[in-house]
């Protein structure tokens, strides 16, 4: 198959098989696959490009867990770095927000062996007293099941125990490398591909939202990531619960495989676009910014792209890895990124529903009235 | 178009109205008079497609990396883009790297400096038309080092920039990487690279 055959099939709306992914990852003209991503992804929301207004809280990072590819997580309380937060502490950081609060809190942190799960449904139940209307999407499907197997429930009986406590919707981390030949390797003792993808399963039959991801750039062949991808693809074939796909790139400090280098940027274009492609039942793909970088991650909104994710603030996991990114994007700087690419910023909630729809700015004269703007803000103040 | 031109990169260049600009330029012909105007409005795969394409014909797969003093042999074969400053987006530089390369003499080596854009936006301006790069080897806050670091940088970062421009797999296969840094030994293919960091 070429890339020409590729673009018959996906004017035909065929589907991408394997080999069209494997194909595809390999390909050699990065920027012609994607041409071709960036087609599908006009042809599904056309300028429109969605953030929100979100917050990250890792509030343990205490993990029976020994993945390879985290630099987050210190297994033993008590280890030099280790580090729970009193629920005071966690309910602070939104507290400390409330004069401009995030629409969304997204909370994910180490599988920890000694909390009780109350400590759980009341973190959740704490956020929600203090602001009713947060959407709470929290804990990955790797902790869901370590919630089942640690405190002896079914996943739906946890899922519905924290639902009632104020959990919203499930983030998509976890995912790593299903096929078994890497998981095994870099993450050999937490859920399963099965297990992960049966956490989603479950949530969606609950009628709750989910997304997913994939951590690339490793140990990985193409061959896996196209694997990985036709595994989600089957899932929302099944339930169609799943929102929004985020690619997230390895990064290598301070880990156990820190001698590999870090994906690269045409990496992580590659990877939005064939994502893209093969993808063609997830509505959003995400350019997570705090994994690419800002300056990557808008250009991947020519690549498949249609979400750069939220204002985050207090990410801890990637940079605990090396990140260079910074640790939070105000509002005004996620909608010049999108202006300044050509696109329609439009802020979303959870769910992608529209929140408010910012001003367009064609790519050249956009990026200058942008500017313009911005300087005519300086002098004001200067003045 | 060319044969090294797909069908469908080649229908994308016809659609975004730049397909004249190659047929133009491999018959050295007189280059259209609205050419800069259509470049900075045309879409930027597109022209990125053109600019690569142009970049295969005129100099082919070798990309040059440059870690220390970067040397102009020949000015007026050498169009340096350093990046970051006035910058706006690194979208505004892949286009200004794809105009460079579309509009520049014939052959010419368009050379991008990281120093201002980083190594990320730099090795994506070799799908738009670059073929060499330049700037000093940072630490991992992005700081430059100081001569007196260099000796300690060693292999490993040389090896990091000859898999940068490997990754790219433009043509799918790894080309030459020249890293004249640190005073050492010119690195002229990857099998010398493995070699050395052997």
């Amino acid at each position: 198959m070429t890339l020409d055959g590729i673009s018959r099939k996906l004017e035909a709306r065929e589907r991408l098989t394997f080999d069209d992914a494997v194909m595809l990852f390999r390909h050699p003209d990065v920027v012609a696959v994607g041409q071709l991503a960036n087609q599908v992804r006009e042809r599904l929301h056309g300028d429109r490009t969605f953030f929100n207004r979100n917050m990250r809280i890792e509030v343990t990072n205490v993990c029976v867990a020994s993945c390879l590819f985290c630099s987050f997580a210190k297994l033993a309380e008590g280890a030099p770095g280790a580090h729970t937060m009193p629920l005071e502490e966690a309910w602070g950081e939104l507290e400390s927000r409330m004069d401009d609060p995030p629409a969304e809190i997204h909370i994910v942190n180490g599988l920890h062996p000694g909390l009780p799960f109350s400590y759980y449904e009341d973190l959740l139940a704490g956020f929600k007293r203090i602001k009713p209307d947060v959407h709470m999407k929290c804990f990955t499907a790797v902790e869901i099941h370590f919630f089942a197997t640690h405190y002896g429930m079914t996943y739906s009986q946890v899922l519905a125990r924290l639902r009632a406590a104020g959990l919203d919707s499930l983030p998509g981390g976890g995912a790593e490398i299903f096929h078994p030949d890497v998981r095994g390797r870099i993450a050999h003792d937490k859920a399963t591909a099965e297990e992960y993808l049966e956490v989603h399963r479950v949530a969606h039959r609950l009628g709750m939202r989910t997304n997913s991801t994939m951590l690339y750039g490793h140990i990985e062949t193409f061959e896996h990531r196209a694997d990985h991808l036709l595994r989600l693809r089957a899932l929302q074939d099944e339930t169609g619960g799943l929102q929004a796909f985020i690619p997230l790139a390895f990064h290598p400090d301070g880990n156990g495989m820190r001698n590999l280098p870090a994906p690269t940027a045409m990496d992580a274009l590659r990877t939005v676009a064939v994502s893209r492609l093969v993808l063609d039942n997830v509505p959003h793909i995400k350019a997570y910014w705090v994994s690419m970088t800002p300056e990557v991650a808008q250009i991947a909104l020519r690549f498949g792209a249609d979400d750069l994710d939220g204002t985050i603030v207090h990410e801890t996991i990637y940079r605990a890895a090396g990140s260079r990114s910074p640790a939070a994007l105000t509002v005004d700087e996620l909608v010049r990124l999108v202006q300044e690419a050509g696109r329609l910023p439009i802020e979303r909630d959870t769910f992608y529903r529209v929140v408010r729809e910012y001003e367009r700015a064609a790519v050249a004269e956009g990026a200058l009235k942008v500017r313009d703007r911005k300087a005519k803000k300086h002098l004001q103040v200067a003045s | 178009m060319g044969k090294l031109v797909s069908a469908l990169v080649d229908r994308a260049i016809e659609s975004a109205g730049l397909g004249d600009l190659l047929t133009a330029r491999r018959r050295d012909a007189r280059l259209p008079d609205d050419l800069a105007a259509r470049l900075a409005s045309a879409d930027l795969l597109a022209l990125g497609a053109l600019a690569d394409c142009v970049r295969q014909e005129e100099v082919g797969d070798e990309v040059r990396v440059y870690t220390g003093e970067a040397p102009v042999e020949d000015a007026s074969a050498l169009i340096v883009i350093s990046a970051g400053e006035g910058e706006p987006t690194g979208l505004d530089l892949l286009r200004r790297v794809a105009v460079a390369r579309v509009l520049g003499p014939r052959g010419v080596s368009v050379r991008v400096d990281w120093a201002g854009c980083g190594l990320e936006l730099a090795q994506i301006t070799l799908g738009f038309g670059a073929n060499e790069l330049s700037g000093r080897i940072a630490n991992k806050r992005g700081l430059p080092l100081a001569p007196g670091e260099l000796a300690g940088v060693g292999k490993k970062s040389r090896r990091e920039l000859a898999d940068l421009v490997k990754r790219k797999e433009l043509a799918g296969y790894v080309r030459r990487a020249f890293i004249d840094a640190l005073g050492v030994a010119e690195i002229t293919d990857e099998r010398a690279l493995a070699q050395e960091s052997a």
